[in-house]
């Protein structure tokens, strides 16, 4: 083979790989990607698909960060406060034969679904008056026959009031009339493009491009408490998935150490039993599982006044304290640690429990790393059991959960784009897991494995 | 220390004198309401008697979880059930009959159509608490744009359909209607004709009348008067009206929400569907939910006080005045809110209405205790003739085997 040969060969091999990971990245990435840009769209349904949509051009996120400014002094968020005042320029073309007539109102508007169309809130047409349009600047059009007018519109928010979190307004123009240029770009055009609606002309930075993330907060509140239904699943999933990453950690070490290292009667058998339970699907031993919590542990939890462990985070947690593969992972990695540095804290007459905490413990950073990972991981996503167990009320779900009743209650109308958003922020706290800790998923994998 | 003790006691006895209530349905909106409901109308009468309502909203899957909670003995003693798989729930028996709770006139205040959807073997088994049925919306400005009159409630299939070539023709990136696949919506045209589901000995038969029907609807897209949903990017027919790219849609109260949200400046209207031009007669679905009791609650007669305030004038009064749906009481016919000017108010209405003499030939949206199966056929045979699959002949002949098997006909 010639030095040529080889060259070639060489570049083949890149080409290939290269070009497998490209594809690879394509199929992987893509999804996720078109999957976020749709989140931020009003209609995620849109068909076909556009990348350049209002809520990615630079010019609408200074518009809505100065207008957000301008209403609530929250650039942000956004929102309108009593005493101030925006304005907004829009730009229409009217060809030659319309007569220019723009209708501006600010209208009376109630979500059709989920909370929103059942809790009463403050209307922006009851507190916020509106002037103009008022025409500020007349001039020909350049391309076809026709003028082009500069309207300026101002809403004004008079005397006292409570704090509008949002303030539609709608345009209507006579047909042919045409919307070229607006301060913020319209949220939606209805009826043929006669009439531009804004859902929020006050909507601050987040509030125009997180759009739909925004409401996922807002829109599900508690009817008990008024608290925000959405953060409190959040923190509901990081509690639950921090309580199981200790519990799992404690117990899992404290198990595999005793059948790694310890010698009595029965450990085979018991490791057996383990390996063998860790065979039986979820879905053949839920029922039983159900009925033990529904007693509470056969009557157990009766000693401490409680009736029932479904719905209790008491009952999720004892049920899931720790699995037999964590066990498994970690049995396997003490097997790994050199006999001599327990025997020489034996001599120094450590204890077995001494030995584990003091000695062992602290040498398996990877092994427990990687199980704290994978835990947390497993929890944060879990959703069949937490969805048996926990049923009502609304406050204690876990996010996945809370998320199907975010299927239920808007996906019937067709309003995906709140669940979109939801499912993605689900997927942040797991997205920076794996990104800081990269290392320690491939040495999950790894761990046990490889035996000295 | 023994004023404490008799405070202590008392407070013991005041709980205990309590009793409670478990209920549930599903999630999504229902929640709201249900706990509006229960806030301000049913808790504050019936704390006078000494019942506690205990909520249960459920999400996902709640027939499965309603069929669950059954069997493992954890049910709540009223919950809500749908009429599509009512029938083999109220056939397992653990549904108890309301017959010996409400007198006959207390179930004659409902709308008769309702209680007998809710009937099983001469038995009551659950109280509506509010139902949906078809009714025809459409878009006033497409219309005015094709200069083509509106529909109303005189057209028949055949003006109806004149119009929408009218409109698709003119319009030209407009349907006239969006037509899907489903018995659900196919079916009100095909009991228009004068034909039933089930005959006397429960088969199914696709006789002249349905295939007349059958042959009507699925024509729609060939002839220029509507387009098949799916070849617009939408699922169902409300999804086209409410991106404009249908001038009418086939729905129930329901889109009322979805539009309010997708196009809340739409000018819209509503009216009846149209008539089957042989018999002059329209068909209509009722789809409903009822309240229904526990067979092994521990407390029926306080589970019958809330089930009955929960279905009271009052309830019903409040659920309507929030648009949020249509009560099933007959009284509530000439509710001032029906009267009210607005798109909202006037959709509802024909809703209403679509359940008692104008909706013709009306059926509750129920198939035995077949449920899905027995839709499937039909739905099959609708789908393979509006994609071209089958011809008429072929898909209906398929859809009758399979629905003879079904029903054990042969």
């Amino acid at each position: 083979m010639g030095a040529k040969e080889a060259v070639r060969r060489r570049w083949a091999a890149l080409g290939w790989a290269y070009g497998l990971l490209l594809a690879f990245g394509v199929f992987f990435v893509a999804p996720f990607v078109m999957g976020f840009l749709a989140s931020l769209k009003t209609d995620p349904l849109e068909w076909p698909f556009r990348l350049a949509f209002s809520q990615v051009s630079p010019k609408n996120w200074a518009a809505a960060w100065r207008l957000g400014q301008a209403g609530s002094g929250d650039p942000w968020l956004g929102g309108m406060r009593p005493g101030r005042q925006v304005a907004l320029e829009v730009v229409y073309f009217v060809p030659r034969g319309v007569e220019p007539t723009l209708l501006a109102e600010i209208p009376r508007r109630k979500p059709g679904a989920g909370m929103g169309a059942v809790f009463e809130t403050p209307y922006a047409s009851d507190h916020v008056t509106l002037e103009g349009p008022i025409p500020l600047e007349r001039r020909p059009a350049h391309q076809e026959e026709g003028e082009i007018i500069r309207y300026r519109l101002v809403l004004r928010y008079q005397g006292e009031g409570p704090f509008l979190e949002r303030v539609p307004l709608d345009l209507e123009a006579p047909r042919g009339m045409v919307l070229v240029e607006a301060t913020l770009d319209p949220t939606r055009f209805e009826r043929r493009g006669r009439v531009a609606s804004w859902d929020n002309v006050t909507p601050g930075l987040l509030g125009y491009v997180f759009h739909n993330y925004v409401r996922a907060f807002r829109e599900t509140r508690s009817l008990e408490t008024g608290e925000s239904l959405f953060l409190r699943w959040t923190l509901n999933s990081f509690f639950l998935a921090f309580v199981k990453v200790v519990t799992t950690l404690v117990f899992a070490s404290m198990a595999g150490y005793a059948l790694a290292r310890l010698r009595f009667p029965g450990r085979q058998a018991l490791f057996l039993f383990m390996l063998f339970s860790m065979m039986v699907p979820g879905q053949v031993t839920f029922i039983s599982n159900y009925l033990v919590l529904r007693d509470g542990i056969f009557g157990l939890s009766k000693l401490f006044g409680v009736e029932t462990l479904l719905n209790t985070y008491t009952g999720l947690i004892l049920s899931g304290l720790v699995g037999a593969s964590a066990v498994f992972i970690m049995k396997q990695f003490f097997e790994s640690i050199p006999r001599e540095v327990e025997e020489a804290a034996l001599i120094d007459g450590a204890t077995p429990l001494q030995t584990l905490f003091r000695i062992v413990l602290p040498m398996s950073t990877p092994a427990l790393g990687a199980l704290a990972i994978l835990t947390f991981q497993g929890t944060w996503n879990e959703f069949f059991w937490p969805f048996i167990v926990l049923t009502s009320p609304r406050e204690i779900y876990t996010l996945p959960i809370g998320l199907l009743s975010f299927r239920n209650a808007y996906g019937q109308v067709g309003d995906w784009g709140l669940i979109l958003a939801g499912g993605f922020f689900s997927m942040i706290p797991v997205l920076i897991l794996f990104a800081v800790f990269q290392r320690y998923f491939v040495e999950g994998v790894n761990v046990g494995a490889v035996k000295e | 220390m023994l004023r404490v003790w008799l405070i202590l006691l008392a407070l013991a006895g005041l709980a205990s004198a309590q009793v409670q209530v478990r209920i549930s349905g599903w999630g999504g909106t229902d929640i709201a309401i249900v706990n509006g409901l229960l806030k301000e109308v049913v808790q504050p009468k019936l704390d006078r008697k000494g019942i506690r309502v205990v909520y249960q909203p459920i999400e996902g899957d709640y027939t499965q979880w309603l069929f669950n909670a059954l069997s493992a003995g954890t049910a709540p003693d009223l919950f809500y059930v749908d009429i599509f798989w009512s029938e083999s729930l109220f056939a397992s028996g653990r549904v108890e009959p309301l017959d010996g709770y409400f007198s006959k006139q207390e179930l004659a205040e409902f709308l008769p159509n309702l209680i007998q959807a809710f009937t099983y073997k001469g038995k009551v088994y659950g109280i509506p608490k509010d139902f949906n049925t078809l009714a025809l919306q459409f878009n006033k400005d497409l219309f005015d744009e094709a200069g083509v009159r509106y529909p109303n409630q005189q057209d028949t299939w055949e003006t109806f359909e004149a119009k929408l070539q009218q409109v698709q023709s003119k319009l030209k990136d407009v349907a006239g209607l969006c037509v899907v696949a489903d018995f659900a919506r196919f079916g009100a045209f095909a009991f228009a004709t004068g034909w039933k589901p089930f005959d006397a000995k429960g088969h199914t038969v696709l006789d002249e009348n349905f295939r007349r029907a059958f042959e009507w609807y699925t024509g729609l897209p060939r002839r220029g008067a509507a387009r098949f949903a799916q070849d617009l990017g939408e699922g169902w027919t409300g999804g086209c009206f409410g991106g404009e790219k249908a001038a009418t849609a086939i729905e129930g109260a329901w889109i009322a929400g979805f539009l309010r949200d997708k196009a809340p400046n739409m000018r819209y209207s509503t009216t009846f569907l149209p008539l089957d031009p042989v018999t002059k007669r329209r068909g209509n679905f009722i789809y409903t939910v009822s309240w229904s009791m526990n067979a092994a609650s521990r407390n029926k007669p306080a589970a019958a006080k809330v089930l009955k305030a929960l279905t009271s004038p009052e309830a019903q009064q409040w659920v309507l005045e929030r648009g949020l749906a249509i009560p099933s009481r007959r009284a509530l016919a000439n509710n001032p809110y029906f009267q009210r000017p607005g798109k909202e108010p006037e959709l509802n209405r024909v809703v209403f209405q679509g359940s008692g003499p104008q909706g013709g030939n009306v059926y509750p949206f129920k198939f035995l205790a077949y449920g899905g199966d027995w839709m499937r056929p039909i739905n099959d045979a609708l789908l393979a003739v509006m994609t071209g699959q089958k011809g008429v002949d072929q898909a209906l002949r398929d859809a009758q085997a399979a629905l003879d098997r079904l029903t054990g006909r042969r």
